[in-house]
């Protein structure tokens, strides 16, 4: 298992390499220049020119590639073009609201999906699974931002309870933390939440048509156990492929939804570094969601092999 | 209490701390809550020009001269100055007691570094200095010396600009940077302090009052007078989208923003708790800018043909909306309601709209339905909506249009190519100006017609220029207002460009903030919040 780890860790460098020589690329070809967005409509084209020479954006594209990537190999990201600040330095700035509104929109998609899911295909055929399906298919079929507006509406305008935006560090209490994260991470889990409870629904009734369902039922085990037990476990592995691959539409909902609640996170960085052109913060961020993306979809495979001892590494 | 009463309990408890009144209300009263037009990236007012850097920068470094709302410069860092007869020497005497964040005194070697770099990057009046220079020198510590070669008239107003980039002053070390890379100390000597350390660009920049600033006895009228802050703190929000600016508005959660959307004005003016406003008298001017160097726009004929047919009604309406109080058409190339205001050589521009006319012009162009190259910047909504009107209006009188939507970044690059439209060129873009920029030729870049010198499209008419130096060289209003007549005349005549109507933005505050101003920066001295 070990050596397994150790391997998967290692194959991410070519592809987290790969995907960074196509952002660099990308972006090369890409129209848009920051020396003319810096200099403003008051400047002359001569004076663009010269601030694109002092930001190196004038050099070959070889010679742009290979100053960054061994930057990058050496653990330096560069220096945003416009901030003038290290860009790791503003991914660190970042990080704490991204991984906890996708933190706490995993918490509670899962917390409500995997039950959805479970009790839905329990009561098969009823007016309950009809129920579930029918709010799954709002969560699948409205945006997040559609949500996020109406959240932010009721609870915040007309009720008064919770803030429209912004976002608070856990470090200065829990309570101010959830209170300007709650909604944001509702509207971003809703889509979440109907996709994880109508695969659940459809991998538990899969299980729970299996004979060993039945022989548990004939040996005496409660409705619960059978549920919980012996079902849930076995439809474990396509519900956690889904969570991983549903990662990637957190990270793209997530820019969506801290625009909405402005929330300073990984998601604005990146839109702001994309409008302004800001090739280092761009190739930055890329690179380390990439990164992570590699991790989720190892961890994912690994928890295979505690829901299903059959795999093995 | 068994497991079901725990969980009832700590579930009541959290709802309740949750649902608790919003906090966020009552934030002290020493703190203002702003939320900018844009996102402060950097804050290095002469490395950029962009509006919302000139703004965060009035709080951090102070000016020499300051413009008061007559746009008359006033004496700011400077307490007396002495010109000679021939407006060719210049001597200032700064104010005592001057002082920079890091505590140590302004003096004049401090000023002549800060002028030497914005002389680099002044397009405008900076570099007119520039080019007539002998000597910038420190006399002593409090004074400093212009000597000129040729005389300039307009250095007060030069020194005081409101325009981009305005000359603040900055200690020498920092001065002394290259204009075209970016400072990374923010050191000034205004009103108040830039918190570097609590900055998250693109989220929120942090601003607390300088203990030992010392404003001018005059009471404060925009960049002039005693810029006395009145709170400890102003926190910068930056809310990219306006529904939820809006609703933080409403919330209580900011107390000022400086540019709603049009469309949720109506919203915001039923709310009891936030009044909502003019933001700056002086507006914006819409530009239909052209390019002058390739077929069929190179023939004064087919320019002309756009004013004939262009109706700034359209444009207006579809830039700010139904509320007529925000726009008026403008035959002329300067801020309405200014003193140099002029309609002179505007009559194209006024009347009934007459597309057979513009169509045969067209034609005398040499105009046979060659794509012409509209670019237009989807993502900034004033841009979009001037575009969309143009390509509804070449239809119009027969021109064969080629829609490209791009986004603001990538016009800012194509517009500066010169290889005609089908090679990667291009005949049309938008913009606007700020009104603050039209009052008269000295910043107004996009009126400046010298061919390979002038602004994108690249205009060239040497009486334009001839009526540029005219206004330069006039020495009474009387005597400006004669060479801008002219100036409009002939800059209609070449439609250096073609200006899309006049129009001006809101602004919108809570109710128990006052205090708050009509002018072309948002002005934070005398700002009160009960």
């Amino acid at each position: 298992m070990f050596a397994y780890i150790v391997r998967r860790i290692l194959a991410t460098v070519p592809v987290v390499l790969l995907v960074a020589l196509f952002v660099f690329s990308l972006l090369y070809l890409a129209p848009g220049d920051p020396a003319a967005i810096i200099a403003g409509d008051q400047a002359s084209p001569a004076d663009v020119d010269r601030i694109r020479e002092s930001l190196g954006l004038d050099r070959p594209f070889l010679v742009r590639f290979f100053d960054w990537f061994f930057h990058v190999i050496g653990g330096d990201l560069g220096v945003s073009i416009f901030t003038n600040l290290p860009v790791s330095h503003m991914i660190a700035q970042r990080i704490e609201p991204t991984v906890s509104l996708m933190l706490l929109t995993l918490t509670l998609s899962l917390s409500c999906a995997i039950p959805m899911g479970v009790i839905a295909a329990w009561k098969h055929g009823t007016i309950i699974d009809r129920a579930v399906m029918m709010t799954a298919v709002f969560g699948f079929s409205t945006p997040s931002f559609v949500i996020g507006y109406l959240l932010a509406y009721l609870f915040a305008l007309q009720l008064d309870w919770l803030p429209v935006q912004g976002f608070t560090s856990i470090s200065v209490g829990l309570i101010p933390f959830l209170r300007n994260l709650i909604l944001p991470a509702t509207a971003l889990g809703l889509v979440f939440m109907a996709l994880i409870a109508r695969i659940t629904r459809a991998t538990m009734l899969d299980v729970l048509s299996q004979d060993y369902v039945r022989t548990a039922k004939a040996k005496g085990v409660g409705q619960r156990g059978v549920l919980f037990v012996h079902a849930l476990k076995n439809a474990a592995v396509p519900i956690v492929t889904i969570v991983g691959i549903g990662f990637a539409t957190l990270i793209g909902g997530a820019i969506v939804t801290e625009s909405v609640f402005a929330i300073p996170g990984l998601g604005r960085l990146t839109v702001d570094a994309i409008l302004r052109r800001d090739y280092p913060v761009i190739q930055g961020v890329v690179l380390m969601f990439s990164f992570i993306y590699v991790l989720v979809n190892l961890g994912v495979d690994l928890l295979y092999t505690v829901f299903d001892p059959r795999i093995r590494y | 209490m068994d497991r079901r009463d725990f969980l009832k309990t700590a579930a009541a408890g959290a709802v309740s701390a949750l649902a608790a009144p919003n906090l966020a209300r009552a934030a002290g009263s020493s703190v203002l809550r702003f939320i900018p037009q844009a996102n402060l990236a950097n804050l290095d007012p002469i490395w950029t020009t962009q509006y919302v850097v000139r703004n965060g920068a009035l709080l951090i470094w102070d000016m020499l001269y300051g413009v008061n709302e007559k746009l008359e410069p006033q004496p700011q860092m400077v307490e007396s100055h002495d010109v000679s007869a021939d407006f060719k020497t210049w001597t200032f005497k700064l104010r005592p007691g001057l002082k920079f964040h890091d505590g140590e005194p302004v003096r004049s070697k401090d000023v002549v570094a800060s002028i030497a770099r914005w002389m680099v990057r002044d397009a405008t009046m900076g570099q007119v200095i520039k080019k007539r220079l002998d000597a910038l020198e420190a006399v002593d510590d409090r004074v400093f010396r212009f000597r000129l070669n040729a005389p300039y008239s307009k250095m007060l107003f030069a020194l005081g600009k409101s325009s981009t980039p305005c000359l603040f002053i900055m200690p020498e070390r920092i001065a002394a940077t290259d204009p075209f890379k970016q400072i990374s100390e923010y050191v000034g000597s205004g009103p108040m302090r830039f918190m570097k350390d609590q900055w998250v660009p693109g989220a929120k920049a942090i601003f607390e009052r300088f203990a030992d600033y010392a404003p001018r006895a005059e009471k404060a009228n925009w960049l002039s007078g005693g810029k006395r802050v009145n709170f400890d703190r102003i926190e910068w929000n930056i809310v990219p989208d306006g529904a939820t600016a809006a609703a933080a508005l409403e919330n209580g959660e900011v107390d000022w923003w400086e540019t709603p959307l049009p469309d949720l004005v109506p919203l915001l003016k039923k709310h009891a708790n936030v009044a909502v406003d003019i933001a700056d008298p002086l507006g914006n001017i819409g530009s239909f800018r052209i390019n002058h160097l390739h077929p069929p726009f190179n023939d004064v004929r087919a320019r002309q043909a756009i004013q004939i047919a262009l109706s700034q009604e359209d444009y207006m309406g579809a830039v700010v909306g139904s509320d007529e109080t925000l726009w008026k058409t403008i035959p002329g190339y300067f801020t309405p309601d200014t003193p140099l205001y002029s309609e002179v050589g505007g009559e194209r521009l006024k009347g009934k709209r007459d597309y057979e006319l513009a169509k045969k012009l067209l034609a005398e162009a040499g105009y046979k339905g060659e794509p012409i190259v509209l670019l237009v910047a989807t993502d900034v909504s004033i841009t979009k909506a001037q575009g969309d009107v143009t390509a509804d209006l070449l239809k119009r009188i027969g021109m064969n249009v080629e829609y490209t939507a791009l986004d603001w970044g990538t016009v800012g690059q194509r517009r500066a190519k010169k290889e005609p439209p089908a090679q990667g060129g291009w005949n049309i873009f938008h913009t606007w100006h700020a009104g603050a920029d039209c009052v008269n030729p000295a910043p107004y870049i996009a009126l400046n017609a010298g061919g390979d010198t002038a602004w994108f499209g690249w205009p060239k008419s040497d009486l334009v220029q001839e009526k540029i130096d005219a206004w330069y060289a006039a020495s009474d209003l009387a005597g400006e207002k004669k060479a801008i007549d002219e100036l409009n005349k002939a800059a209609m005549d070449h439609v250096v460009y073609v200006p899309t109507g006049f129009f001006k933005g809101y602004q919108a505050w809570r109710t128990n903030v006052s205090g708050i101003v009509k002018a072309p920066f948002p002005v934070f001295w005398d700002v009160t919040k009960t």
